[in-house]
C-alpha cells in the first residue's frame, strides 16, 4: 500500500500529500510544540543509543585497558617500593661506607656508615649535592691527613682524576693513622657507586709485619754474616761501607774505627795497600777501576799476601742495587797444604824412579840366577848321572852269587836306594826341562791301549806289592798327544795312588766325553785330600803324607804332571772324597785316525768283526756274568769297539768294585742267572737304585716267557745267549756319551 | 515444583525467585519461606492486578521486615513454567551478593528532570564507593504504565545513568489498561517511577530482544496530541481507517489482537523501535503505547519465528556462562501475539528452559529509551571466583 490512498480524488491526494510533506518537514525541522517534547526526547535516545552503545564498548575496552594498565601499574610500584626498601637494606647491611651518584653526579644516596670516619662532612651529605661538593667537603675535613707534598687543591684534583677514571681504587690517609679505601665503579646507567673500607687495622697489621720481617732478616743476615769464615764487606752504590762482619776484622787486623758506616771504599784500600802483597802487580791498578766503576761490573777475584803466613783469596761482586759485596777467605793452610802436596808428589815420583832401577837390577840378577839354576841343575843331573851310573855297576858287580847273603841284603838296600837317587834326578830333570820350557813335545795320534797296557805291566807288579788291586782296563780310542809325558804323567798319578792307597784298588781307565774329548782317569781308594790341601798337592816337594820315606820321592811327581798337562794343554783335574779315594782326569783330545787295533781274537767272534762304532767308543760297560770264558770272548770283542769293560763274576762283586772305584758305568750287561747270589734283575734294581736309570740288558740263555714279563715290567731289553753281536752293538750304539766336561 | 525451586535457589548464588500462585495477601509468608532464610537487599514483587494491592504491599513490609521491597502492578506473571496470571512472583536479591539503593520519582508530572539526574549520580557514587566486592552494576526500573511519562523519565535518567546499564517495565494492568500501580517500602504511590540501582558480586548482562522485521510499507502521521500518545490522522486521513487501509483491514475490525499482530516501527539511525498501538478510539484515532508525534514516519513490520528468535536470543546468553536466572520484562503485546498464534506454550518452555521469570508489561525501558513490544531484562550469571571454584 502506498501513502496514498487510490481511491481518493487526486485533489484529495494532493491536499493529503501536502499535508504529509508539512508534517515531515515540522519533523525534520523539530518545530513541534512542548506537547512533542517525548517523541523528540525518545529519538535522541534512540539516536544516542547507537552512539551510547559503541561508546560503551569502546568505553568498557578502554577501561580494560586502564584496569590492565592499573593493575600493571600498581603491581611495579609494588615491585618498585620492594626493591627501594630491598636496595636500602642491603646497602645498609654492606659494611662499606656505601653512596650512589646518578649519571650527572647528583648524590642519590649513602648509607649511614659514608663517611663515618669523617664524620665532620656527614651533616652536609645530602642527597642531590655534587660529586665535586662532596670532593670539596672531604678535602676540607680536618680529619683527612695529607702529605707535606699534597696540598688539598692538588687533593682535590687527584680525586676528580680518579673520578673520570671507569674505576678507581684510592686509599685516603686520616688523622689518628687511620686509613680508608675507596672504590669507585660506574653502573649500567652512568652513575657512580662509592665504597669506602676502613683499612686502618689491615695497613697496621701490614707495617708491623713488615718491620718484624725486615729487623728478623736483618737479624738474620746479621748472624748469617757473623757465621761465616769469610770476612765480608758491604758498599753501597755510592762505594761506602754499610756493613760487615766480625770476622773482615780479624781477617785484615784493622784498628777497630777504621770499619765505620759511611767509610769510603777506597780509604779502606788505602788503609790496606802497605799491609798486603797481590799475587800480580797489575791488581791494585784493576781493584780500583772495578770499584770506581759505577755499574756493570763483572766478578773480580783474586789473592792477596799479608805477611810470609796468611794468604786471603778476594772476591768482589756486584750487587743488583749496584752496591758490591767484597769477600776474604783465609786460604793460608788450603795454599801451605797445597804446596806440601806438591812437595810430597816431587819426593814420590823421585822413590818411584829409584825404586825401579832397583828393581829392574833385580830381576836381571832373578833371571841370572834362574838360568844358572837351570843350567846347575841339568849340569848337576847329568854330571851326577855318571858317577851314579857307575856306582850301580859296582853295587851291580857286588851282587853277584858271590856276595854273602849278609852282604847281599846290604847290597841290595844300596841298589834300591840308587834307583830312588836316580828317579829323583830324573824327576829333578823333568821338572827342569818344563820350567825352562825346553821339553820336546811330539804330539801325535796315540792308541791309549799302547799307553795303557805297559802301564799295567810296570805298575801291576808294585800295587801286587802292597796287596792292591789294580786294574787297568783297556780302550781303543786313540788321542792327540805325546805319548812318553802321557805316560809319564799316568804313571806318576797310579804310582802316587799305589803310594798313598793302604788297601783297596787302584782303577784306571778313559771314557768319552762328548765327541772330541777322552777323559783319562786314575781312581784310587785312599785317604783322600781334603778340599783346602788340593791346590797344594801339585807344587814341588809337597807331600802330604810327611811320614813318607825320601826314598818313595820327593813329591815331585804331581808337579811333573800338573807342568806336563799345562805344557801340553790338557785339562786336568781332581775329584776326591776324605776317606772314601780320589779320582784325577786328564781331558785329552780324541784323534780321529786311530791306527788299527793290534792284538789277537778271539776265534770265536772273528766272524762278527766289523768296524767299531764311533758311538759306542769310549764307553764303560759293567759285564757281570758267571762264565769266565764267556766274559772274556764278550770283554775282547767290546775293547774292539773302544768300549772299556767292567767284568765281574757275581752281582755282589759288582756292587763292591763300584762302590770303591766310585765309577758309575755308562751301560750295564747282566746275566740273568749269577748262581747263589742275585740275579740279574735283581742287580739291575740295585744300580738304578744307585746310579740312576742307566742303559742296560739283560743276557739270558732262558727264553721262558716269565722272563720275557719280567724284562718287559722294568723297560730293560733281553739279549738272549748266544749273544748276537750285531745286537749287543745296537744296543751300544743307542747309549749317548757322557757329556763333556 | 515450588519447594523444588526453593531448594534450587539456596543452594546458588545470585537473586532467588519464589511464586504464590495466589492473589491472597495473607499468603504472603508462603514467599518468604520459598526465598528462604537470608537477608535480603532488595524484594521484588510482580503483583497480579487480580491482587488488592495496597494489601499485599503493606503485608509484605511486614513479612520482610527491614527489606527493601519494590512492586508493581502486571499484565501477567511470568513464572518458572512461563506465562501465568492471577499470581505474585518474587525476585528477592540475598545481600551477601548485591546491594540496592532505591530512587524514587515520584510524580512523573511535574518531576525536575536535572533533579532526577543528580539524584542518580549520587545514588550511583555512594553506592560505587560501599561495595568494592560487588563489581557490577546496573539499573532496574518500575514505572507506572498508564502515566505516559515513560519517555520523560528516560530523558532524565539517562544523563545520570553513565555506564550503568538500565533496563525495566512499565506496570500493567492485566488487559484493562486502567489503572497501573508502583510501590515502594509498603507504600502504594500512583503516577510514580522506582528506580533500582543494584551493585552485584556476580556479573550481569542487560539484553533486548524484538523479533520484528521492518518492511517497506510506511505511513506519515500527520496529525497527533503527543501528550496523550493519540495520533489522529495518518497520511492527512483518519488514523484508524488510514492504519486499517494500509494494512488492508476493516477499519471496524481494529483491536489489540491486531495491533500485537502488524506492529509499526519507527527506524533511527540504522535501527527500528516499535511503537506499539495500545488501541483505537471511538473517534478512530490511535492511542499508543509510547510517545508518538507528528512527521513521524511509521514503518509496517511483520513478525519472524517468535520461538525461534527468543531462543536463539537466550541461548546466546549462555555462551559464555550459564545464567543462574533471567529477569525479564515481557512486553504484553508479545504474549497476546504468541497467544493469537497459539504459540504460548511454546514461548513459556523456551522460557521456562532458560529460567527466564518476571512479568508481562505495558512497555519496557533501556538505557534512554521507552520502547514497545520487546523482551527487556537481565541476566544473573555466578561470581567469576565461585565459578572457578566450582566450574
Amino acid at each position: 500500500m502506498s501513502l496514498i490512498n487510490p481511491s481518493d480524488s487526486l485533489e484529495q491526494q494532493n491536499e493529503k500529500l501536502l499535508e504529509i510533506t508539512a508534517a515531515l518537514m515540522r519533523r525534520v525541522e523539530q518545530d513541534t510544540n512542548r506537547d512533542g517534547l517525548a517523541y523528540t526526547q525518545f529519538e535522541r535516545a534512540a539516536l544516542l543509543e547507537d552512539q551510547v552503545r559503541q561508546r560503551t564498548l569502546d568505553l568498557e575496552h578502554t577501561l580494560g585497558l586502564l584496569n590492565d594498565s592499573n593493575d600493571q601499574l600498581a603491581a611495579a610500584n609494588t615491585e618498585t617500593e620492594r626493591a627501594r626498601a630491598d636496595l636500602a637494606v642491603a646497602i645498609e647491611a654492606v659494611n662499606e661506607g656505601f653512596a650512589l651518584f646518578d649519571a650527572r653526579d647528583r648524590l642519590v644516596l649513602t648509607n649511614s656508615r659514608f663517611c663515618e670516619q669523617i664524620f665532620d662532612v656527614m651533616a652536609d651529605l645530602r642527597p642531590g649535592i655534587s660529586f665535586d661538593d662532596y670532593v670539596g667537603l672531604v678535602s676540607s675535613s680536618r680529619y683527612l691527613e695529607l702529605p707535606l707534598t699534597e696540598s688539598r687543591a692538588d687533593w682535590v684534583a687527584n680525586r676528580l682524576r680518579y673520578h673520570r677514571e671507569p674505576s678507581a681504587t684510592l686509599n685516603v690517609r686520616l688523622t689518628g693513622d687511620r686509613w680508608l679505601q675507596i672504590s669507585e665503579h660506574r653502573t649500567a646507567n652512568d652513575g657512580t657507586v662509592v665504597l669506602q673500607t676502613d683499612i686502618s687495622a689491615i695497613i697496621r697489621l701490614e707495617r708491623e709485619e713488615r718491620t718484624r720481617l725486615i729487623d728478623r732478616q736483618a737479624k738474620m743476615i746479621r748472624a748469617t754474616l757473623d757465621h761465616l769464615t769469610q770476612g765480608v764487606c758491604i758498599f753501597d752504590q755510592r762505594t761506602r761501607l754499610v756493613g760487615w762482619n766480625r770476622r773482615v776484622r780479624a781477617l785484615l787486623n784493622l784498628p777497630h774505627d777504621t770499619l765505620r758506616v759511611g767509610a769510603r771504599v777506597d780509604r779502606l784500600l788505602d788503609e790496606l795497600w802497605t799491609e798486603i802483597n797481590f799475587d800480580r802487580a797489575e791488581t791494585p791498578v784493576e781493584l780500583l777501576a772495578w770499584v770506581r766503576k759505577p755499574s756493570g761490573r763483572p766478578p773480580l777475584t783474586f789473592e792477596v799476601g799479608r805477611g810470609d803466613a796468611q794468604t786471603l783469596a778476594v772476591m768482589c761482586q756486584e750487587m743488583p742495587d749496584h752496591g758490591f759485596v767484597i769477600s776474604f777467605t783465609d786460604v793460608s793452610n788450603e795454599r801451605a797444604a797445597a804446596r806440601a802436596l806438591a812437595n810430597a808428589n816431587e819426593m814420590l815420583e823421585r822413590r818411584v824412579l829409584e825404586r825401579t832401577l832397583e828393581l829392574e837390577d833385580a830381576v836381571a840378577a832373578a833371571e841370572r840366577a834362574n838360568a844358572s839354576k837351570t843350567r846347575f841343575v841339568a849340569a848337576a843331573s847329568h854330571d851326577l848321572l855318571q858317577p851314579l851310573s857307575a856306582a850301580k855297576l859296582y853295587v851291580a858287580a857286588l851282587s853277584g852269587p858271590q856276595a854273602a847273603p849278609a852282604d847281599r841284603e846290604i847290597v841290595s838296600k844300596a841298589q834300591s836306594a840308587l834307583n830312588s837317587v836316580e828317579q829323583i834326578i830324573d824327576s829333578l830333570l823333568d821338572i827342569s826341562r818344563l820350567d825352562s820350557g825346553r821339553a820336546q813335545f811330539d804330539v801325535a795320534a796315540v792308541p791309549l791301549n799302547d799307553v795303557l797296557g805297559p802301564l799295567r805291566s810296570e805298575m801291576g807288579p808294585l800295587a801286587q806289592e802292597k796287596g792292591l788291586d789294580l786294574r787297568v782296563l783297556a780302550n781303543s780310542a786313540s788321542v792327540t798327544t805325546d805319548a812318553t809325558f802321557l805316560r809319564r804323567i799316568l804313571r806318576n798319578l797310579i804310582s802316587n795312588a799305589i803310594r798313598y792307597t793302604e788297601r783297596g784298588k787302584v782303577m784306571v781307565g778313559a771314557r768319552r766325553r762328548g765327541d772330541d774329548t777322552v777323559r783319562l782317569e786314575v781312581w784310587d781308594t785312599g785317604p783322600g785330600i781334603p778340599e783346602d790341601d788340593q791346590d797344594v798337592i801339585f807344587q814341588e816337594f809337597t807331600r802330604l803324607d810327611a811320614r813318607a820315606s825320601a826314598s818313595e820321592g820327593l813329591g815331585l811327581g804331581l808337579a811333573i804332571v800338573e807342568r806336563a798337562c799345562v805344557q801340553l794343554g790338557h785339562p786336568l783335574g781332581l775329584t776326591s772324597r776324605v776317606g772314601v779315594g780320589t779320582g784325577f782326569f786328564i781331558s785329552v783330545p780324541r784323534a780321529r785316525a786311530a791306527r788299527p787295533p793290534s792284538g789277537d781274537i778271539p776265534k770265536g767272534t772273528a766272524q762278527y768283526q766289523k768296524p767299531a762304532p764311533l758311538g759306542a767308543s769310549g764307553l764303560i760297560v759293567l759285564l757281570v756274568d758267571n762264565d769266565l770264558e764267556f766274559r772274556r770272548a764278550m770283554t775282547l770283542l767290546m775293547e774292539k769297539w773302544g768300549v772299556s769293560v767292567l767284568d765281574v763274576g757275581t752281582a755282589e762283586e759288582a756292587l763292591h768294585l763300584l762302590s770303591e772305584i766310585q765309577i758309575a758305568p755308562d751301560a750295564a750287561l747282566l746275566d740273568q742267572h749269577l748262581g747263589t747270589g742275585m740275579s740279574g734283575t735283581d742287580l739291575l734294581d740295585v744300580l738304578r737304585d744307585r746310579y740312576g736309570p742307566a742303559p742296560a740288558a739283560i743276557l739270558s740263555a732262558d727264553r721262558s716267557d716269565a722272563l720275557q714279563a719280567h724284562c718287559i715290567q722294568r723297560g730293560v731289553d733281553l739279549i738272549s745267549k748266544p749273544v748276537d753281536p750285531m745286537a749287543l752293538n745296537a744296543l751300544l750304539d743307542k747309549i749317548p756319551a757322557s757329556p763333556a766336561t | 515444583m515450588a519447594n523444588s525451586q526453593v531448594a534450587d535457589h539456596t543452594i546458588r548464588p545470585g537473586p532467588r525467585f519464589a511464586h504464590l500462585e495466589a492473589t491472597d495477601a495473607a499468603r504472603l509468608h508462603e514467599l518468604k519461606s520459598q526465598l528462604g532464610q537470608c537477608e535480603f537487599a532488595l524484594v521484588s514483587l510482580f503483583v497480579s492486578p487480580a491482587a488488592d494491592f495496597a494489601t499485599v504491599v503493606e503485608q509484605a513490609q511486614r513479612v520482610f521486615v527491614d527489606t527493601l521491597v519494590i512492586a508493581c502492578t502486571t499484565a501477567g506473571e511470568i513464572g518458572v513454567r512461563g506465562y501465568t496470571d492471577d499470581s505474585i512472583a518474587a525476585v528477592a536479591y540475598p545481600a551477601a551478593d548485591f546491594t540496592v539503593a532505591p530512587l524514587l520519582i515520584d510524580d512523573l508530572t511535574t518531576f525536575d528532570p536535572q533533579d532526577v539526574a543528580s539524584r542518580l549520580i549520587q545514588t550511583r557514587h555512594r553506592l560505587a564507593h560501599s561495595t568494592s566486592d560487588k563489581p557490577h552494576e546496573f539499573a532496574f526500573l518500575v514505572i507506572d504504565g498508564m502515566s505516559l511519562r515513560e519517555d520523560s523519565v528516560m530523558a532524565a535518567l539517562e544523563p545520570g545513568l553513565g555506564s550503568t546499564p538500565l533496563f525495566g517495565g512499565s506496570a500493567g494492568d492485566g488487559r484493562a489498561f486502567q489503572t497501573t500501580q508502583v510501590a515502594l517500602d509498603g507504600q502504594v504511590i500512583g503516577n510514580a517511577a522506582v528506580l533500582a540501582v543494584i551493585r552485584s558480586r556476580g556479573p550481569i548482562k542487560v539484553f533486548s530482544h524484538d523479533h520484528l522485521r521492518p518492511s517497506d510499507v510506511k505511513m506519515v502521521v500527520t496529525g497527533a496530541d503527543p501528550d496523550m500518545r493519540r495520533v489522529r490522522r495518518i497520511n492527512a486521513a483518519p488514523a484508524g481507517s488510514e492504519y486499517a487501509r494500509i494494512l488492508g483491514l476493516d477499519p471496524a475490525q481494529l483491536d489489540t489482537f491486531t495491533f500485537a499482530a502488524h506492529p509499526v516501527v519507527v527506524q533511527i539511525g540504522g535501527r527500528h523501535h516499535v511503537r506499539s498501538i495500545q488501541r483505537v478510539t471511538p473517534e478512530g484515532d490511535l492511542l499508543f503505547f509510547s510517545a508518538i508525534d507528528e512527521g513521524a514516519v511509521l514503518t509496517v513490520a511483520t513478525s519472524e519465528n517468535m520461538v525461534a528468535k527468543l531462543d536463539a536470543e537466550l541461548a546466546a546468553l549462555r555462551t559464555v556462562q550459564t545464567p543462574t536466572l533471567v529477569l525479564a520484562c515481557d512486553c504484553l503485546l508479545r504474549r497476546m501475539e504468541a497467544e493469537q498464534k497459539q504459540i504460548a506454550r511454546d514461548v513459556s518452555s523456551v522460557m521456562s528452559a532458560h529460567e527466564v521469570v518476571g512479568f508481562s508489561t505495558y512497555g519496557e525501558q533501556l538505557g534512554g529509551m521507552h520502547v514497545n513490544q520487546t523482551m527487556t531484562g537481565v541476566a544473573f550469571y555466578p561470581p567469576i571466583d565461585e565459578a572457578s571454584e566450582c566450574p
